[in-house]
Protein backbone atom coordinates (compact mmCIF):
# COMPACT_ATOMS: atom_id res chain seq x y z
CA UNK A 1 0.00 0.00 0.00
CA UNK A 2 2.97 2.32 -0.12
CA UNK A 3 2.03 5.22 -2.58
CA UNK A 4 1.96 9.15 -2.38
CA UNK A 5 -0.93 10.71 -0.32
CA UNK A 6 -3.26 11.77 -2.59
CA UNK A 7 -3.81 15.07 -0.62
CA UNK A 8 -0.76 16.19 0.33
CA UNK A 9 1.93 13.87 -1.73
CA UNK A 10 3.93 12.54 1.42
CA UNK A 11 4.66 8.42 1.34
CA UNK A 12 1.45 6.61 2.75
CA UNK A 13 1.57 2.99 3.87
CA UNK A 14 -1.25 3.32 6.05
CA UNK A 15 -5.06 4.12 5.76
CA UNK A 16 -4.07 7.76 7.13
CA UNK A 17 -1.48 9.99 5.84
CA UNK A 18 1.07 10.34 8.48
CA UNK A 19 2.03 13.98 6.92
CA UNK A 20 -1.95 15.59 6.77
CA UNK A 21 -3.78 12.99 8.72
CA UNK A 22 -6.19 12.64 5.57
CA UNK A 23 -7.99 9.28 4.84
CA UNK A 24 -6.66 7.69 2.09
CA UNK A 25 -8.37 5.37 -0.99
CA UNK A 26 -9.38 1.84 0.56
CA UNK A 27 -7.54 -1.36 -0.30
CA UNK A 28 -10.00 -3.63 -2.22
CA UNK A 29 -8.43 -6.80 -0.52
CA UNK A 30 -10.52 -7.63 2.56
CA UNK A 31 -6.84 -9.03 3.87
CA UNK A 32 -5.58 -5.78 3.46
CA UNK A 33 -8.53 -3.88 4.91
CA UNK A 34 -7.49 -5.49 8.22
CA UNK A 35 -4.09 -5.33 7.81
CA UNK A 36 -3.80 -8.96 8.37
CA UNK A 37 -1.79 -11.30 6.43
CA UNK A 38 -3.51 -13.68 3.81
CA UNK A 39 -3.86 -16.60 6.01
CA UNK A 40 -6.98 -19.32 5.79
CA UNK A 41 -6.28 -19.74 9.91
CA UNK A 42 -7.48 -16.27 11.29
CA UNK A 43 -8.27 -15.74 15.11
CA UNK A 44 -12.04 -15.00 15.27
CA UNK A 45 -11.37 -12.96 18.88
CA UNK A 46 -8.77 -10.83 16.94
CA UNK A 47 -11.02 -9.96 13.53
CA UNK A 48 -14.43 -9.10 15.53
CA UNK A 49 -11.87 -6.70 17.66
CA UNK A 50 -10.68 -4.90 14.47
CA UNK A 51 -13.40 -4.94 12.71
CA UNK A 52 -15.52 -2.69 15.36
CA UNK A 53 -12.57 -0.29 15.92
CA UNK A 54 -12.15 0.06 12.12
CA UNK A 55 -16.25 0.24 11.94
CA UNK A 56 -15.31 3.72 14.32
CA UNK A 57 -12.36 4.81 13.02
CA UNK A 58 -14.12 4.98 9.24
CA UNK A 59 -17.65 5.59 10.16
CA UNK A 60 -18.68 8.40 7.64
CA UNK A 61 -20.02 10.57 10.35
CA UNK A 62 -16.82 11.41 11.24
CA UNK A 63 -16.23 12.86 7.62
CA UNK A 64 -19.13 14.49 7.83
CA UNK A 65 -17.18 18.01 7.71
CA UNK A 66 -14.20 16.66 5.88
CA UNK A 67 -13.53 17.06 1.72
CA UNK A 68 -15.97 15.03 -0.25
CA UNK A 69 -12.92 13.50 -1.34
CA UNK A 70 -12.52 12.16 1.93
CA UNK A 71 -16.52 11.32 2.59
CA UNK A 72 -16.35 9.23 -0.23
CA UNK A 73 -13.10 7.00 0.86
CA UNK A 74 -15.22 6.68 4.09
CA UNK A 75 -18.10 5.37 2.28
CA UNK A 76 -15.91 2.85 0.20
CA UNK A 77 -13.81 1.58 2.99
CA UNK A 78 -17.15 0.96 5.52
CA UNK A 79 -18.53 -1.17 2.41
CA UNK A 80 -15.42 -2.76 1.62
CA UNK A 81 -15.07 -3.41 5.72
CA UNK A 82 -18.60 -4.73 5.79
CA UNK A 83 -18.01 -7.12 3.00
CA UNK A 84 -14.62 -8.34 4.79
CA UNK A 85 -16.09 -8.91 7.61
CA UNK A 86 -18.62 -10.83 6.75
CA UNK A 87 -16.12 -12.90 3.87
CA UNK A 88 -13.41 -12.98 6.48
CA UNK A 89 -15.40 -14.31 9.79
CA UNK A 90 -16.85 -17.47 8.12
CA UNK A 91 -14.07 -20.34 7.36
CA UNK A 92 -15.91 -21.13 4.34
CA UNK A 93 -16.28 -18.06 2.44
CA UNK A 94 -12.90 -17.24 3.89
CA UNK A 95 -12.11 -20.34 2.25
CA UNK A 96 -14.10 -19.23 -0.73
CA UNK A 97 -12.28 -15.87 -1.17
CA UNK A 98 -9.20 -17.18 -0.97
CA UNK A 99 -9.57 -19.62 -3.46
CA UNK A 100 -10.65 -17.04 -5.56
CA UNK A 101 -7.47 -14.08 -5.00
CA UNK A 102 -5.21 -17.44 -5.35
CA UNK A 103 -6.92 -18.08 -9.11
CA UNK A 104 -9.25 -20.67 -8.05
CA UNK A 105 -12.57 -19.67 -8.97
CA UNK A 106 -15.12 -21.88 -7.39
CA UNK A 107 -18.04 -20.73 -9.47
CA UNK A 108 -16.96 -21.44 -12.67
CA UNK A 109 -15.83 -24.51 -12.14
CA UNK A 110 -17.17 -27.46 -14.84
CA UNK A 111 -18.70 -31.28 -13.14
CA UNK A 112 -15.51 -32.86 -14.16
CA UNK A 113 -13.81 -31.65 -11.01
CA UNK A 114 -16.12 -33.50 -8.88
CA UNK A 115 -14.83 -36.53 -8.06
CA UNK A 116 -17.34 -39.54 -9.66
CA UNK A 117 -16.98 -41.54 -5.71
CA UNK A 118 -18.42 -38.34 -4.55
CA UNK A 119 -21.43 -38.08 -7.22
CA UNK A 120 -22.43 -41.80 -6.37
CA UNK A 121 -22.23 -41.58 -2.58
CA UNK A 122 -24.11 -37.60 -2.53
CA UNK A 123 -27.01 -39.74 -5.10
CA UNK A 124 -27.25 -42.57 -3.08
CA UNK A 125 -27.41 -40.45 0.35
CA UNK A 126 -30.24 -38.55 -1.53
CA UNK A 127 -32.18 -41.50 -2.67
CA UNK A 128 -32.72 -42.81 0.83
CA UNK A 129 -33.63 -39.36 2.05
CA UNK A 130 -36.33 -39.15 -0.73
CA UNK A 131 -37.52 -42.51 0.23
CA UNK A 132 -37.73 -41.51 4.15
CA UNK A 133 -39.36 -38.46 3.37
CA UNK A 134 -42.26 -40.20 0.78
CA UNK A 135 -42.75 -42.65 3.98
CA UNK A 136 -45.29 -41.87 6.63
CA UNK A 137 -44.34 -40.16 10.09
CA UNK A 138 -42.61 -43.19 11.45
CA UNK A 139 -39.83 -42.29 9.17
CA UNK A 140 -39.15 -39.45 11.95
CA UNK A 141 -36.51 -41.38 14.04
CA UNK A 142 -34.83 -42.70 10.58
CA UNK A 143 -34.43 -38.74 9.35
CA UNK A 144 -33.29 -37.59 12.50
CA UNK A 145 -30.19 -40.89 12.28
CA UNK A 146 -29.84 -39.50 8.95
CA UNK A 147 -29.61 -35.52 9.68
CA UNK A 148 -27.03 -37.08 12.60
CA UNK A 149 -24.87 -38.80 10.14
CA UNK A 150 -24.84 -36.18 7.63
CA UNK A 151 -23.72 -33.55 10.48
CA UNK A 152 -21.40 -35.68 11.61
CA UNK A 153 -19.86 -35.50 7.98
CA UNK A 154 -19.66 -32.25 8.12
CA UNK A 155 -18.12 -31.99 11.48
CA UNK A 156 -15.40 -34.08 9.54
CA UNK A 157 -14.91 -31.97 6.63
CA UNK A 158 -14.80 -29.24 8.72
CA UNK A 159 -12.19 -31.21 11.23
CA UNK A 160 -10.14 -31.60 7.29
CA UNK A 161 -10.54 -28.29 6.56
CA UNK A 162 -8.95 -26.85 9.47
CA UNK A 163 -5.74 -28.95 8.83
CA UNK A 164 -5.81 -27.81 5.59
CA UNK A 165 -5.78 -24.42 6.71
CA UNK A 166 -2.46 -24.57 8.57
CA UNK A 167 -0.82 -26.58 5.96
CA UNK A 168 -1.47 -23.66 3.14
CA UNK A 169 -0.33 -21.07 6.00
CA UNK A 170 2.39 -22.74 6.61
CA UNK A 171 3.72 -24.12 2.80
CA UNK A 172 1.64 -22.00 0.29
CA UNK A 173 0.99 -25.06 -1.61
CA UNK A 174 -1.10 -25.39 -4.46
CA UNK A 175 -1.74 -28.80 -3.72
CA UNK A 176 -3.56 -27.65 -0.80
CA UNK A 177 -5.61 -25.15 -2.08
CA UNK A 178 -6.95 -28.15 -4.91
CA UNK A 179 -7.39 -30.25 -1.55
CA UNK A 180 -9.20 -27.13 -0.28
CA UNK A 181 -11.76 -26.75 -3.03
CA UNK A 182 -12.30 -30.59 -3.26
CA UNK A 183 -13.43 -30.29 1.07
CA UNK A 184 -15.60 -27.45 -0.23
CA UNK A 185 -17.63 -29.21 -2.82
CA UNK A 186 -18.50 -32.13 -0.63
CA UNK A 187 -19.39 -29.81 2.55
CA UNK A 188 -21.80 -28.02 -0.58
CA UNK A 189 -23.58 -31.21 -1.05
CA UNK A 190 -23.45 -32.32 2.51
CA UNK A 191 -24.97 -28.89 3.94
CA UNK A 192 -27.43 -29.31 1.09
CA UNK A 193 -28.52 -32.77 2.56
CA UNK A 194 -28.52 -31.80 6.20
CA UNK A 195 -31.01 -29.17 4.92
CA UNK A 196 -33.05 -31.39 3.03
CA UNK A 197 -33.28 -33.75 6.20
CA UNK A 198 -34.44 -30.51 8.53
CA UNK A 199 -36.93 -29.62 5.92
CA UNK A 200 -38.15 -32.85 5.75
CA UNK A 201 -38.41 -33.17 9.48
CA UNK A 202 -40.31 -30.26 9.71
CA UNK A 203 -42.96 -31.36 7.54
CA UNK A 204 -43.20 -34.95 9.10
CA UNK A 205 -43.84 -32.87 12.70
CA UNK A 206 -46.60 -30.45 11.01
CA UNK A 207 -48.42 -34.05 10.32
CA UNK A 208 -47.91 -34.53 13.99
CA UNK B 1 -37.68 -15.47 -10.40
CA UNK B 2 -40.52 -17.06 -11.78
CA UNK B 3 -40.03 -20.48 -13.42
CA UNK B 4 -41.55 -20.53 -17.40
CA UNK B 5 -44.31 -22.51 -17.88
CA UNK B 6 -42.32 -25.31 -19.69
CA UNK B 7 -40.14 -25.46 -16.79
CA UNK B 8 -42.99 -25.96 -14.55
CA UNK B 9 -44.75 -28.42 -16.79
CA UNK B 10 -41.30 -30.76 -16.58
CA UNK B 11 -40.87 -29.77 -13.15
CA UNK B 12 -44.55 -30.79 -11.97
CA UNK B 13 -44.50 -33.46 -14.68
CA UNK B 14 -40.89 -34.91 -15.24
CA UNK B 15 -40.30 -36.95 -18.21
CA UNK B 16 -38.89 -40.14 -17.77
CA UNK B 17 -37.99 -40.61 -14.25
CA UNK B 18 -35.88 -43.94 -13.01
CA UNK B 19 -32.85 -45.75 -14.13
CA UNK B 20 -32.04 -48.03 -16.42
CA UNK B 21 -29.57 -51.47 -15.78
CA UNK B 22 -25.98 -49.90 -15.40
CA UNK B 23 -24.58 -52.67 -16.17
CA UNK B 24 -26.02 -53.44 -19.18
CA UNK B 25 -23.46 -52.89 -22.02
CA UNK B 26 -26.14 -51.21 -23.80
CA UNK B 27 -27.08 -48.74 -20.75
CA UNK B 28 -24.59 -45.79 -21.02
CA UNK B 29 -24.86 -43.53 -17.22
CA UNK B 30 -23.86 -39.79 -17.01
CA UNK B 31 -23.33 -38.81 -13.76
CA UNK B 32 -22.75 -35.24 -13.16
CA UNK B 33 -22.84 -32.36 -9.84
CA UNK B 34 -22.93 -28.90 -9.73
CA UNK B 35 -21.47 -28.34 -6.30
CA UNK B 36 -21.54 -24.50 -6.04
CA UNK B 37 -25.43 -25.03 -5.99
CA UNK B 38 -25.22 -28.89 -4.50
CA UNK B 39 -27.17 -30.72 -7.81
CA UNK B 40 -26.83 -34.29 -8.46
CA UNK B 41 -28.03 -35.28 -11.80
CA UNK B 42 -27.90 -39.02 -13.28
CA UNK B 43 -28.94 -39.62 -16.57
CA UNK B 44 -28.84 -42.96 -18.89
CA UNK B 45 -29.82 -43.84 -22.40
CA UNK B 46 -30.28 -47.15 -23.87
CA UNK B 47 -28.88 -47.59 -27.04
CA UNK B 48 -29.99 -50.07 -30.13
CA UNK B 49 -26.65 -51.86 -30.50
CA UNK B 50 -27.55 -52.35 -34.66
CA UNK B 51 -29.08 -49.29 -35.03
CA UNK B 52 -27.20 -46.75 -32.93
CA UNK B 53 -30.29 -45.75 -31.58
CA UNK B 54 -31.69 -44.18 -28.44
CA UNK B 55 -34.69 -46.50 -27.31
CA UNK B 56 -34.70 -45.30 -23.84
CA UNK B 57 -33.40 -42.67 -21.82
CA UNK B 58 -34.17 -42.13 -17.74
CA UNK B 59 -33.06 -39.39 -15.02
CA UNK B 60 -32.91 -38.59 -11.72
CA UNK B 61 -32.06 -35.19 -10.40
CA UNK B 62 -31.76 -33.64 -7.50
CA UNK B 63 -31.98 -29.79 -7.54
CA UNK B 64 -33.66 -27.09 -8.50
CA UNK B 65 -36.72 -26.78 -10.88
CA UNK B 66 -34.31 -25.63 -13.37
CA UNK B 67 -32.03 -28.94 -13.23
CA UNK B 68 -35.16 -31.15 -13.11
CA UNK B 69 -36.52 -29.64 -16.03
CA UNK B 70 -33.23 -29.76 -18.14
CA UNK B 71 -32.37 -32.81 -17.42
CA UNK B 72 -36.40 -34.12 -18.18
CA UNK B 73 -36.24 -32.14 -21.43
CA UNK B 74 -33.24 -33.79 -22.34
CA UNK B 75 -34.49 -37.40 -22.14
CA UNK B 76 -37.20 -36.63 -24.11
CA UNK B 77 -35.24 -34.88 -26.65
CA UNK B 78 -32.60 -38.05 -26.92
CA UNK B 79 -35.33 -40.68 -27.40
CA UNK B 80 -35.33 -41.87 -31.25
CA UNK B 81 -32.02 -39.93 -31.39
CA UNK B 82 -28.52 -41.36 -33.17
CA UNK B 83 -25.74 -41.18 -30.20
CA UNK B 84 -24.01 -38.78 -32.83
CA UNK B 85 -27.47 -36.36 -33.10
CA UNK B 86 -27.69 -37.04 -29.00
CA UNK B 87 -24.14 -35.06 -29.11
CA UNK B 88 -25.24 -32.41 -30.90
CA UNK B 89 -27.77 -31.65 -28.71
CA UNK B 90 -26.13 -28.09 -27.14
CA UNK B 91 -27.13 -26.98 -23.66
CA UNK B 92 -28.17 -23.27 -25.70
CA UNK B 93 -31.23 -25.70 -27.30
CA UNK B 94 -32.22 -26.37 -23.52
CA UNK B 95 -31.77 -22.80 -22.55
CA UNK B 96 -34.37 -21.43 -25.63
CA UNK B 97 -36.56 -24.34 -25.14
CA UNK B 98 -37.11 -23.56 -21.74
CA UNK B 99 -36.50 -19.50 -21.48
CA UNK B 100 -34.07 -20.74 -18.94
CA UNK B 101 -33.06 -16.91 -17.32
CA UNK B 102 -29.07 -16.37 -17.07
CA UNK B 103 -29.10 -17.44 -13.67
CA UNK B 104 -29.68 -20.45 -14.45
CA UNK B 105 -27.80 -21.38 -17.69
CA UNK B 106 -25.38 -23.85 -15.59
CA UNK B 107 -28.41 -26.25 -15.49
CA UNK B 108 -28.94 -26.36 -18.81
CA UNK B 109 -24.93 -27.27 -18.98
CA UNK B 110 -24.97 -29.57 -16.73
CA UNK B 111 -27.88 -31.31 -18.37
CA UNK B 112 -25.68 -31.26 -21.57
CA UNK B 113 -22.49 -32.83 -19.90
CA UNK B 114 -24.84 -35.27 -18.33
CA UNK B 115 -25.60 -36.24 -21.92
CA UNK B 116 -22.16 -36.34 -23.28
CA UNK B 117 -20.92 -38.19 -19.92
CA UNK B 118 -23.72 -40.86 -20.29
CA UNK B 119 -22.57 -41.49 -24.31
CA UNK B 120 -19.13 -41.18 -23.22
CA UNK B 121 -19.93 -44.44 -20.81
CA UNK B 122 -22.30 -46.01 -23.72
CA UNK B 123 -19.11 -45.64 -26.23
CA UNK B 124 -15.94 -47.10 -23.55
CA UNK B 125 -18.46 -49.40 -22.90
CA UNK B 126 -18.71 -50.64 -26.83
CA UNK B 127 -14.79 -50.52 -27.24
CA UNK B 128 -14.88 -52.90 -24.66
CA UNK B 129 -16.60 -55.15 -26.62
CA UNK B 130 -15.17 -55.03 -29.78
CA UNK B 131 -12.93 -57.28 -29.69
CA UNK B 132 -15.37 -59.84 -29.92
CA UNK B 133 -17.69 -58.31 -32.45
CA UNK B 134 -14.22 -58.44 -34.68
CA UNK B 135 -14.27 -62.14 -34.31
CA UNK B 136 -17.57 -62.31 -35.57
CA UNK B 137 -17.10 -60.21 -38.52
Amino acid sequence: MATSCWNCGAGVSARFCPACRALQPPPSDYFAIFDLPRRLVIDGKELEKRFYALSRQLHPDLFSRRGAREREYSLEATAVLNDAWRTLRNPVSRAMYVLKLEGFDIAEQGSKEVPPELLEEVFELNMALEEMKAGDDTVAPQLVEARQRFEDMRDEVDHSLGDEFAAWDTARNRDTLTAIRGLLNRRKYITNLIAQANEALANVSDRV
Amino acid sequence: MAYSDKVLDHYNNPRNVGSLDKNSPSVGTGMVGAPECGDVMKLQIKVNDQSGVIEDAKFKTFGCGSAIASSSLATEWLKGKTVDEALAIKNTDIVNELSLPPVKIHCSVLAEDAIKAAISDYRTKQTKRVPAAQTVA
